[in-house]
């Protein structure tokens, strides 16, 4: 064999190897988008979560032996950074290749409305509880693409309403304070229109800014009204205008039972609001960081043990948060490509098909995705007994109990 | 009545607090002319040079408390040495623009340093809530007016009663004539920096204590903006009747003009006040009239 023919055997064989290679080895490429910097503070633990579940999937063979590329953007609680990410990586990216996406606010669902379920025509998966989106109004029919990790905000409401008229033998009086956003104002039709219908009398409605140092009128607004229900609703529980609200209510209202809706049924509220979160109920879509029996829980924190998070993690929620993305993602997409459809539309028929029980993490109880909404809600108290000096600080110590059961909102509340 | 009672109360409470933060801006304008647009950042910075004597270091808080204005007053004078004082003799505009640099510099810095998220605030004081039985000024509420009104009449009897403070009148009356009278014009722009750190820090501490301390607890800085416009830049006492002024009007409007529906308007009265207090008088209630012919 002469020189010429080895190098022509060398080349067909590397012609013969490129054209060999099977079309199911695109890459699978996905975004996620958390709030992990900005007006809610320094939230590093949704990305070590979505990074620690990533880095365990692939580890474990990724996408039936395909492995995933995922990039991870800090969209800093900011609609325009949420919607400048997603257009930057839908221009870069390949249609076929860039299949699944997430966000985590509803301001920037609104503008992505037309790009995503129009024009990318691509599953995204949010972290807003909607109800313009995701309720009556909105859902499958109307934003096809878009779906939600918890029941919607007005789900939550009527949820807790439905506790309060228990709790109250009928006679509660409603006061809602809430945020001048749009996801604080985003329940507000649903909740009025669910205590006329079961009976209850909302009092007084009063927005609380971001911005404020004082909640005192606020607070003294709803006194004035005589409410002993008071929804607070949404902002972050990680916020000083958060620890602002709690204290001043724990005075003024020393007769009410102050309400809460996901995001601030967690430890961030105990931990800088200390004692004035004793005796809250609030209404959370995931389980609390300390339900070691919930196997999905457990699973969190052995991934932080494992990934060597544990110090750094403040709040076990976030951390759960990221990694129930990163398992989802990898649900949507094995079953995608089990059907042989690893493609953006594929993705949506798994999502839409789906009905899994999430690793455990409803005890037990599975959940259907035809709402586009993960519709689990379950009650919680808070109970906070004291306020200890811990590594230079002073933080409250308690946990959040539960009041009733996991109560799937599409079935129980219709 | 009871209700008007509460509200009043509840603003002048506040509004002794923004006073503080009024003085902190007016002590520096009127030995500079310069306006200290960082006062949000001084505020968090000496806010958490509390936290580490009291929460870190578990000092009692009546050590704690000193320490820590002092410390914020050292680093005020600090800045003032390395931004401010190479500005000396050229105009308070550039002064004022260099507090906005300082401003990003700051915020930053408490970001790198202590994170961006929220730290726990209890400081446990003794329970002085002044309760009836349709009346409530909540313990927190009145240390902030009283702790304010204590240091307001400390800066204030520094500044009448001692030798001081005597050198930093004369040198905010005429920085020339003071300078030929053998006072150190220089030194005294740092002290006077000091004094604005450790008000504001006071400030600062008793905002905190409503709730929690983070770098996002600088925005409450922003109210001393109407505060010392309405009162005027230049007077002492001004500030705290603008600081009063204020705060009565946020609980005014939060109370009785909200619940009409014109929710957020709390935040807007002080501006729109602020501009009817300038078409009147536009160097402020108590402010010094400049007449300059060009």
């Amino acid at each position: 064999m002469n020189r010429k023919s080895i190098i022509i055997g060398l080349m067909l064989s590397l012609a013969l190897f490129l054209l060999s290679t099977p079309s199911s080895a695109k890459p699978i490429k996905v975004l996620a988008q958390f709030p992990m910097s900005g007006p809610v503070g320094s939230l590093p633990e949704f990305g070590w979560g979505f990074i620690d579940g990533m880095d365990y999937i692939n580890g474990q063979g990724g996408v039936n032996g395909k492995p995933i590329t995922y990039f991870l953007e800090d969209m800093r609680y900011s609609p325009t950074v949420e919607v400048a990410n997603f257009t930057r990586y839908a221009a870069a990216e390949n249609r076929d290749e860039f299949i699944l996406a997430s966000g985590y606010i509803t301001g920037g669902l609104k503008p992505l409305i037309d790009k995503v379920n129009k024009e990318e025509r691509i599953p995204w998966l949010d972290g807003s509880y909607s109800t313009e989106i995701f309720g009556p109004e909105g859902g499958p029919s109307k934003y096809p693409y878009y779906y939600s990790l918890g029941a919607t905000y007005g789900d939550q409401f009527r949820v807790l309403l439905n506790w309060i008229k228990e709790d109250s033998k009928g006679k509660g009086k409603v006061a809602i304070v809430y945020s001048p956003t749009e996801w604080g104002r985003d329940p507000l039709a649903m909740a009025r229109a669910h205590a006329q219908k079961i009976g209850l009398q909302i009092v007084a409605e009063e927005e609380y800014a971001y911005t404020a140092t004082d909640a005192t009128s606020q607070v003294t607004n709803v006194r004035k009204a005589k409410a002993n229900y008071v929804f607070y609703h949404g902002y972050s529980g990680a916020a000083p205008y958060t620890a602002i609200f709690m204290k001043t209510a724990k005075q003024y209202l020393k007769k009410a039972t102050i309400l809460g809706t996901h995001y601030t049924t967690g430890r961030y509220p105990i931990l800088i609001a200390g004692k004035a979160v004793d005796g809250m109920v609030g209404a959370g879509c995931r389980p609390q960081e300390d339900e070691m029996d919930n196997p999905m829980v457990k699973m969190a924190h052995e991934f932080a043990e494992k990934y060597k998070r544990k110090a750094g993690v403040k709040d076990m929620f976030l951390y759960m948060e990221g990694l129930t993305y990163a398992l989802i993602f990898h649900e949507a997409l094995s079953r995608a490509d089990k059907a042989g459809e690893l493609t953006r539309e594929g993705v949506k028929k798994a999502l839409d098909n789906m009905v899994w029980d999430y690793h455990g993490l409803f005890a037990g109880r599975g959940f259907s995705y035809k709402s586009h909404t993960v519709p689990t809600v379950r009650i919680y108290r808070g109970q906070v007994q004291k306020e200890v000096a811990k590594g230079g600080r002073k933080i409250g110590i308690g946990t959040w109990k539960p009041l009733s059961p996991w109560i799937n909102t599409d079935v129980e509340l219709k | 009545m009871t209700d008007l009672i509460q509200t009043v109360g509840a603003g002048l409470l506040i509004g002794c607090v923004y006073g503080l933060l009024g003085l902190g801006i007016v002590i520096i304008f009127r030995a500079s002319e310069a306006f200290n647009f960082a006062i949000g950042e001084f505020l968090v910075v000496g806010s958490f040079l509390f936290y580490l004597f009291f929460f870190d270091l578990h000092l009692p808080f009546l050590l704690a408390l000193p320490l820590g204005l002092l410390a914020a007053g050292a680093l005020g004078a600090l800045i003032e040495r390395l931004s401010i004082k190479p500005l000396l003799g050229r105009s308070p505009l550039s002064m004022t623009i260099i507090t906005l640099g300082l401003a990003s510099v700051l915020r930053s810095s408490v970001q790198l340093i202590f994170g961006a998220h929220s730290y726990s605030f209890f400081l446990d004081l003794p329970d002085i809530s002044l309760e009836s039985e349709n009346l409530l000024f909540p313990s927190e509420r009145v240390w902030a007016g009283l702790l304010s009104v204590v240091a307001f009449g400390f800066i204030l009897f520094f500044l009448f009663r001692t030798r001081w403070g005597v050198a930093i009148r004369a040198t905010s009356e005429n920085q020339a004539k003071a300078m030929a009278f053998g006072i150190d014009a220089r030194f005294i722009l740092l002290l006077v920096w000091a004094l604005s750190s450790m008000c504001i820090a006071m400030a600062g501490v008793m905002i905190s204590n409503f709730g929690a301390l983070s770098y996002l607890t600088g925005i409450a800085g922003l109210r001393a903006i109407p505060v010392v416009l309405i009162g005027g830049m230049d007077s002492i006492g001004g500030a705290l009747i603008g600081g009063l002024i204020v705060g009565l009007c946020e609980a005014l409007v939060g109370s009785y003009i909200e619940p009409w529906g014109l929710v957020g308007f709390k935040d807007v009265a002080p501006y729109l006040l602020l501009l009817i207090v300038l078409f009147i008088r536009p160097y402020g209630l108590f402010g010094t009239v400049k007449i300059e012919r060009v």
